[in-house]
């Protein structure tokens, strides 16, 4: 679904943000990339998203290899992921029912298929009685809900979550985690890049680990933090 | 594209320029300004080419025979014109004709003329061409005849007229490029402020997979609708003006004939909306381009 082959990223100011990182993650897999801000994980979901290009390597997405796209292909590309932000990204003038169905319009769907999707994707999220609202009138926890019914509407096989929860308070941030394990049931791959260890130790899900461009731990059913390093903090 | 891609555009883009009415509004007024300064040179030029139009399509010229020229010699230059197919019309000025005008012409001075007659005078033929192009060959021809003193012809004004109706086409050709480029430059600051206030709306279209083109079209949508109702003002305004103004400028005049406004509306209003819909895309699709690269 997403593999990242020996690559490395270099920023033209000179920052090395990855390095030489092999990595792969499977259809249907529910990983957590979590590491402190600037460790990199926020660049491998960018590349991604092909909204930067790796220095050497390869990244494949969806059977796209993306260092043989050309700008002109990226929004296929992009149609095919939904992605979540931490500051949620909806279009204030427009209705929640509206910012959803957007992410169809933009795709051509047909009105048929916009009716149909819309309701379902926004009954998902637990927001169908708040379609007429606007942004400004929802909590954060909803906007971000309408941001992942945006994700989802065009139901793509892989969801990309950079910090959901980064300024959400704990309990709602359950809920979007909630959501976000709800949709990885329902056969979606779902990536999420975070630091809020404790959604992370209670997840139970795969933990990959970066820091300073590398990555330095891997672990299925993993914890924020290395066991044995925490181990030895205690002591 | 399809259709209710197209019909959203086109909302988009009527949605904008009322969504930022005042600057909307701006750019119109620029657009109206440098149509109507273009406008009017267009009408002048159309005016002096209509008021010079005889000098080319029907040029003049005099041919002065030899006052010493008895009837029949005279009759013959007459035949020879009268039989040559170049020739529209022709009129004789004969020497009584002839000696009245000088007359005229002198007029407070006209005792020099006394105790002449009209026998010093001679008979001319005033010719009117079919074609301009056969003037020069013409004129040398009747030069040489014998019995012709003399051909007058109106070359020099002909040339003159034309030499200013040329320095008026590269003048208004030049005004239409330096006055779109001013517009061009106005337009797409005025969609720079639309798309800036956007800049995060495109961001996210960017980021959901919208291609360039979907997000440019309303844009562009916006630029022509500015264009568009610049250069509808703009000829509204010239329209009222030349009906007003106009009239009373060529009653001093009258030697002058106007051009009327129900000829020149189509090409002005063609001619208007074409620039004004071209400078109003190009504003769009160079104000853009930045905010696309994500």
């Amino acid at each position: 679904m997403v593999e990242y082959r020996a690559v490395s990223k270099r920023y033209p100011n000179g920052t090395l943000a990855l390095s030489d990182i092999n990595l792969t993650i499977n259809k249907g897999e529910f990983a957590f990339f979590v590491g402190p801000s600037g460790s990199g994980k926020s660049t491998l979901l960018k590349l991604i998203l092909k909204e930067e290009d790796p220095t050497e390597g390869e990244v494949f997405v969806n059977g796209y290899e993306l260092s043989k796209m050309t700008r002109k292909d990226i929004p296929l590309l992009r149609r095919s992921l939904g992605v979540v932000f931490q500051d949620f990204r909806l279009l204030p003038n427009k209705t929640v029912y509206e910012n959803v169905e957007f992410a169809m319009q933009i795709t051509e769907a047909l009105p048929k298929e916009i009716r149909r999707q819309v309701p379902m994707a926004l009954a998902l999220v637990g927001l169908s009685k708040k379609a007429k609202a606007y942004p400004g009138q929802l909590s954060g926890g909803e906007q971000q809900r309408v941001a992942l019914a945006r994700a989802l509407v065009n139901n793509p096989s892989l969801l990309i979550a950079d910090e959901p929860t980064g300024n959400l308070d704990p309990e709602t941030s359950w809920e979007i985690m909630k959501l976000l394990a709800e949709v990885n049931y329902r056969g979606t791959t779902v990536i999420v890049a975070t630091h809020e260890k404790s959604i992370v130790d209670a997840m139970k899900k795969r933990v990959i680990a970066i820091d300073r461009g590398v990555i330095v731990r891997d672990q299925e059913k993993g914890q924020y933090e290395d066991e044995v390093k925490n181990h030895q903090i205690h002591y | 594209m399809k259709l209710r891609t197209t019909k959203y555009i086109i909302k988009e883009g009527f949605v904008n320029t009322y969504r930022n009415v005042l600057m909307s509004l701006a750019s119109m007024g620029v657009v109206s300004a440098s149509l109507i300064i273009l406008g009017f040179f267009l009408v002048i030029t159309a005016n002096i080419e209509h008021n010079t139009r005889f000098l080319k399509e029907q040029p003049e010229m005099q041919v002065f025979c030899n006052p010493n020229l008895d009837d029949y010699q005279v009759g013959m230059v007459q035949w020879t014109i009268s039989k040559d197919d170049r020739i529209e019309s022709y009129e004789v000025v004969d020497k009584a004709a002839a000696f009245e005008k000088a007359k005229e012409m002198l007029g407070e001075d006209k005792e020099i003329l006394e105790g002449l007659d009209e026998s010093i005078m001679p008979v001319s033929f005033i010719i009117k061409l079919k074609n301009s192009k056969d003037y020069e060959e013409v004129v040398e021809e009747y030069k040489n005849y014998p019995g012709v003193d003399n051909v007058q012809y109106s070359q020099k004004a002909i040339d003159f007229v034309n030499k200013i109706l040329r320095m008026l086409q590269i003048g208004s050709t030049a005004l239409i490029i330096i006055l779109s480029a001013i517009a061009v430059f106005i337009i797409s600051n005025t969609i720079k402020l639309t798309v800036f206030a956007r800049r995060k709306e495109i961001n996210i279209m960017k980021y959901i997979g919208a291609t360039d083109w979907f997000i440019r079209w309303p844009f562009i949508v916006e630029g022509i609708i500015i264009g568009l109702v610049g250069a509808v003002a703009s000829f509204g305004i010239i329209y009222i003006v030349y009906a007003l103004g106009g009239r009373s400028i060529v009653n001093d005049m009258a030697m002058l004939e106007l051009v009327s406004m129900g000829d020149m509306s189509f090409q002005l209003i063609s001619t208007f909306c074409l620039i004004g819909a071209f400078v109003g895309a190009l504003g769009s699709v160079i104000s853009i381009q930045k905010y696309l690269r994500v």
